[in-house]
């Protein structure tokens, strides 16, 4: 009774609930190693396809999130400073390609390469754009562009602009404050959302799945690799395969948190 | 600024090796496969790559039925291969086929067992049991893959494809997606190749189907009249024909006795498969039973898949 | 003076110039498939030889394969709707006490339970689908399972509840911490002092406080649940060609049966060739992430990725 009326049930119903979410969760991560099992483990880890595929996963989404870094820091700094119309519904249309299913991305993906830049492109080189490793960097861009821009945004958004019109009223050429003011103050924010970018195009799988296709050791990053496997009855390499994705999200995000620098989606 | 440029400089150079690496002269043929043959097709890709170094295999693995719309639009690819005759005289109609000899070029043969997961819980036996009802069976989408196209001929033949029908609880889109589902037991049976089911031999129960109702499917493969490079298409393609190639596809457990009697549906008219079957049926012991004797008698060619899925208790490599 | 001027004017360009790439990649995406939803001449031929199967021909040939005439879509539409809610709120009703927890208790190990949650944003959705697979198929949840009689996976309730809830729960639950975060404790402190007791005072001044970050976190994990894909095609398959006997009576009066979950339908049709249809179903739900983002930069919400 004293309990009710003191209302000292609510924070024990609170961490109650938060305890129980946390185990059903650590379960859930946990599963694929009761599942795998240590003498498996041991095995899977030490074969070199596990690692070529790793390194796969690594040097591709790197590459892409150095290209959404490109477009998405100036991006992310326009969309944080400056006001002009119809602000939201343009930033809503950049949003798009993360919010929408990156099934849908995918398929949209399948419809533009037979368009202007790209079939140019495929017919002066005679490549199949979209069945090769430049396919996974294009889906992994498509995605990690918007997702940084919003990111950098955030980033942006919590440094004051006082800053810069006082080092603008000392004479800085905006460029110059950009390098000088801007960048230095959003270093940690730009670091920890780096990390993110990356660790999101590692695991993006979904427009590959319909847009590139399966070639082994080429285009079978890890996420996507786990759903081939799945398809191959290979249960070892799939739940070996989630564990080492599971590691890295936790470790990119545990890198994230070490930096220090905070990182908003919206 | 210093920085600026570094990085910038980075990014250009970057690009142009990505871009040389793109455009180089190797060869790289596009080969439509259903999902069935993964296991064997990686193996012959392997060797044919190391004996023609100039030529690049890449697969575009979907459910057999998927390839008909992909190539009907993208008008791109080399070879054929789905897992069916009937998707590929769907291509020979349309004229996507350069040329296509029904009589040889077939490099193997599926043949149609039951898989239940292990331990059989519903104890299926024969094709009948499928119509008990309880019995959750797992059905192909005959759209999108050729599995699907048997269940329906295996259950009509047998008179019991409405009673097994409302049994049905996965519809699936490609073969695999039913061996998945009996080794996570989702599913108490279904119809599947031999060769997909020696994917899961230690969690599935294999059983043998009775002549009558034993499914024999030609694997037909054909060169696609839009092949960029059909020399090494055809190259490729009379690899996989030849006795060694056969041999990799015997070793994922395809039967390929260049000939089967067969019945005007496909069933299977003699014993012809009877040893392959029992192959398979020991090869699932073997793995499930560490004391189980592994030689040429009692698994055939299975010897290496066998050795393979024995390393690990969970199938992998 | 003027030199000051140009370079404020180029400076703007610039940045200008690569927010509007993005902008332009981004609607060319969208709207340059626009096209796909007019039925081609391959699109038929390729419906001709596939009609053994008796598809609707005559309405697939229409434009965007006809889709508002197919029960099919209108069942998705329902079921994928229905569902997020349900998952929404699930989510809310957990998430809610479990972020004011996290943000006002001491919990001990909070920098580990931080990190769980932020990085199940970044994990791939076919890991989490195989992780659900791998939990609900073996070890106690199996028994569990076999004692009620009932299978979690292959299943279109719970199932699809439980495959959209692991992504969409995480992702609100940051906004929420987020939004209660923001909020000063010392409010809390103050009405307590005043004599009310902890859940009213949470009623009264905290949650009033943070509840524009708290719609914002809900809208949030309502589209991440309409986005799911990965998760629902590994945990439950699809549904559209069961025969009717396999679904309940509820879900049939639900208007529920034979359908699947839109964004695995998209990828279905796309890989069936009707290409249209499928282009269809994925422009419907562009339009609701569309719609459902710009609220969200509306509310000006906020929420962090830990």
């Amino acid at each position: 009774m004293a309990l009710i009326s003191r209302g000292r049930w609510w924070p024990i119903l609170c961490v109650g609930i938060a305890v129980t979410i946390l185990a059903v969760y650590i379960l859930l991560v946990a599963s694929n190693w009761i599942y795998l099992g240590w003498h498996d483990t041991v095995y899977f880890f030490s074969k070199s396809r596990m690692w070529e595929r790793f390194w796969l996963t690594v040097w591709t989404s790197t590459v892409s999130t150095f290209f959404s870094l490109f477009i998405g820091i100036p991006a992310g700094y326009a969309l944080s400073r400056f006001r002009f119309p119809c602000r939201y519904a343009i930033a809503s249309v950049i949003d798009l390609p993360i919010v929408v299913s990156p099934a849908v991305v995918g398929a949209f993906l399948f419809g533009i390469t037979t368009r202007f830049p790209f079939d140019w492109i495929s017919e002066y080189y005679g490549v199949y754009i979209g069945r090769n490793v430049y396919g996974v960097l294009l889906v992994q861009f498509t995605v990690t562009a918007a997702f940084c821009a919003r990111l950098m945004k955030a980033s942006f958004d919590i440094i004051p602009v006082r800053f810069e019109s006082v080092s603008r009223s000392l004479g800085a050429s905006p460029m110059r404050t950009f390098f000088k003011v801007v960048l230095p103050m959003a270093k940690n924010g730009i670091v920890a959302s780096m990390i993110v970018v990356w660790a999101r195009a590692a695991a993006e799988w979904e427009g590959l799945m319909l847009f590139v296709g399966a070639t082994e050791g080429k285009t079978d990053i890890m996420p996507f690799a786990i759903y081939l496997d799945w398809n191959g009855g290979m249960m070892g390499w799939v739940t070996s395969m989630s564990i080492v994705c599971i590691l890295m999200a936790v470790s990119a995000i545990s890198a994230m948190r070490l930096i220090g620098g905070r990182s908003n989606v919206w | 600024m210093k920085t600026v440029k570094y990085v910038l400089f980075f990014v250009i150079a970057f690009c142009f090796t990505l871009s040389s690496q793109a455009f180089g002269g190797e060869k790289a043929l596009l080969f439509h496969a259903g999902l069935g043959q993964r296991g064997a097709l990686n193996e012959v890709k392997e060797i044919f790559e190391k004996k023609n170094p100039e030529i690049k295999v890449n697969f575009s693995y979907k459910g057999s039925g998927y390839f008909i719309a992909d190539i009907t639009r993208s008008k791109q690819g080399d070879l054929f291969m789905p897992g069916e005759e009937f998707y590929l005289m769907q291509a020979v109609e349309r004229g996507f086929l350069t040329s296509y000899n029904p009589e040889t070029d077939i490099p193997a043969h599926f043949v149609t067992v039951i898989i239940t997961p292990a331990g059989n819980p519903k104890n299926i036996k024969c094709i009948e049991d499928f119509a008990k009802p309880g019995v959750r069976v797992g059905l192909g989408n005959p759209k999108s893959c050729a599995v699907g196209i048997w269940h329906q001929k295996t259950f009509e033949k047998a008179g019991i494809w409405d009673k097994v029908k409302k049994n049905a609880t996965l519809s699936a889109k490609c073969i695999p997606e039913l061996g998945n589902a009996a080794q996570h037991r989702a599913i108490d049976g279904s119809i599947v190749w031999g060769t997909t089911a020696v994917l899961y031999l230690r969690d599935v129960d294999i059983i043998p189907i009775e002549h009558q109702y034993r499914g024999i499917i030609r694997l037909p493969v054909g060169v696609l009249k839009f092949a960029r490079y059909k020399e090494e298409a055809q190259q490729l393609m009379d690899y996989i024909l030849s006795d060694e190639g056969r041999a990799i596809f015997h070793k994922h457990a395809y039967a390929i006795n260049s000939v089967i009697p067969v019945d005007k549906d496909g069933f299977c008219l003699d014993g012809t498969t009877d040893k392959d079957m029992e192959y398979l049926v020991n090869a699932a012991k073997a793995v499930k039973d560490e004391s189980f004797p592994v030689n040429k008698d009692t698994v055939g060619a299975l010897i290496e898949e066998v050795e393979r899925q024995r390393k690990t208790v969970r199938a992998g490599d | 003076m003027s030199g000051k001027k140009s370079s404020r004017k180029t400076f703007n360009a610039v940045f200008y110039s690569f927010a509007g790439f993005l902008f332009l990649y981004s609607a060319y995406l969208f709207l340059s498939n626009i096209d796909q939803l007019f039925v081609t001449k391959a699109a038929i031929e390729t419906r001709e030889i596939t009609a053994v199967w008796g598809d609707d021909r005559e309405v697939l040939n229409q434009f965007a394969g006809g889709f508002w005439k197919d029960p099919y879509f209108w069942k998705s539409l329902n079921l994928t709707v229905v569902t997020t809610l349900i998952t929404t709120l699930i989510a809310a009703i957990l998430g809610i006490p479990t972020a004011y927890a996290l943000s006002r208790y001491r919990i001990p190990g909070m920098s580990f339970i931080e990190t769980l949650f932020s990085s199940l944003i970044v994990m791939p959705g076919s890991v989490i689908g195989i992780c659900l697979i791998v939990m609900f198929n073996y070890g106690p949840l199996w028994k569990l399972q076999n004692a009620l009689g009932f299978k979690f996976a292959h299943s279109l309730f719970p199932g699809m509840v439980i495959a959209s809830l692991v992504l969409s729960f995480a992702l609100g639950l940051s906004a929420w911490k987020a939004a209660f975060d923001s909020v000063n404790p010392r409010f809390e402190q103050v009405a307590r002092s005043l004599g009310s007791s902890r859940w009213r005072a949470f009623r009264t001044v905290t949650f009033p406080l943070a509840k524009s970050g708290i719609v914002a976190g809900i809208i949030l994990a309502w589209t991440r649940a309409m986005a799911e894909f990965s998760a629902v095609l590994f945990f439950c398959g699809t549904f559209h060609e069961l025969p009717p006997s396999r679904f309940s009576n509820f879900t049939k009066f639900m208007q529920m049966d034979q359908a699947d979950w839109v964004s695995v339908a998209v990828w279905a049709q796309v890989e069936f060739g009707n290409i249209e249809y499928g282009f269809a179903l994925a422009f419907v739900l562009v339009l609701i992430g569309g719609m459902s983002v710009y609220v969200m930069h509306r509310i000006g919400a906020k929420g962090f990725v830990w």
